[in-house]
């Protein structure tokens, strides 16, 4: 059984081909989070991103799924905002997001990703696949 | 099993646990009972039997109910939701960072 899956975190890293500072802005400008945020599928309507990156300051999505228009909204608040290398944000259920970039000093960036998922996040999610579920089972 | 509003929680709750870990790992090979399941670890087969009462509550181990010695078996279905849930919330990351790396190209 893995460590990850008890203590609920998860780690990602990924290395870009751009400079620190377009990947930084892809986070913290609201219309250029809108163009990647959320699975496939799901895309961000005009205005449906505020990111106002300082600590404090709101960071909430709105997705809407292409096939049936389903929306599912993300809410946090930035804890730390180091431009351009280190975001921190929170959820609502206490779940913690750091992003981190590192210039690799040939125009590329790393990125590295971590996120912890407070239980209560575990039980909406838990609840929503019930309720999905559910929904599959009606006429 | 039953997937309560809650029942995902009580999992990772049970899993977040290094010796009830433990247990589960030693559970796989197959059923056993809660002195043998004690013997490995510095408790007593009391401590042991109240982590084997929360893997039960998180519907992650089945226990005997009639015979004195209660063999504990594993419950896959708890272990694959909980693990599902997370490879879900992982995709979700993935799959934005794969966007992420083509809105840079564009």
């Amino acid at each position: 059984m893995s460590e990850t899956l008890a203590r609920r975190e998860l780690r990602i890293t990924r290395v870009f081909d751009a400079p620190r500072e377009r990947v930084w802005r892809m986070w913290t400008d609201a219309d250029r989070l809108a163009t990647w945020w959320g699975k496939r599928g799901w895309n961000t309507p005009p205005g449906g991103a505020i990111v106002d990156a300082r600590p404090g300051g709101t960071f909430r999505v709105r997705s809407v799924a292409e096939d049936d228009g389903r929306e599912m909204v993300t809410e946090a608040v930035f804890r730390e905002v180091l431009a351009p290398e280190r975001l921190v944000f929170a959820d609502a259920g206490g779940g913690v997001a750091t992003v981190m970039l590192t210039d690799l000093g040939d125009g590329r960036t790393q990125m590295r990703f971590h996120t912890t998922v407070h239980a209560s996040r575990t039980a909406e999610a838990g609840m929503r696949s019930a309720f999905d579920r559910l929904a599959e089972q009606l006429p | 099993m039953k997937t309560g509003p809650d029942q995902l929680s009580t999992t990772f709750q049970a899993l977040a646990d290094p010796t009830r870990r433990a247990i589960l790992a030693r559970l796989a090979h197959g059923e056993a009972t809660v002195n043998e399941l004690a013997e490995p670890f510095p408790m007593s087969v009391q401590a042991v039997s109240k982590h084997l009462k929360v893997l039960e509550r998180a519907g992650l181990i089945a226990r005997g109910r009639t015979a004195q010695l209660r063999p504990s078996w594993i419950q896959a279905d708890a272990l694959r939701e909980a693990s599902d849930w997370l490879d879900g919330y992982r995709e979700f990351w993935d799959e934005s960072f794969d966007r992420l790396a083509e809105s840079l190209r564009a």
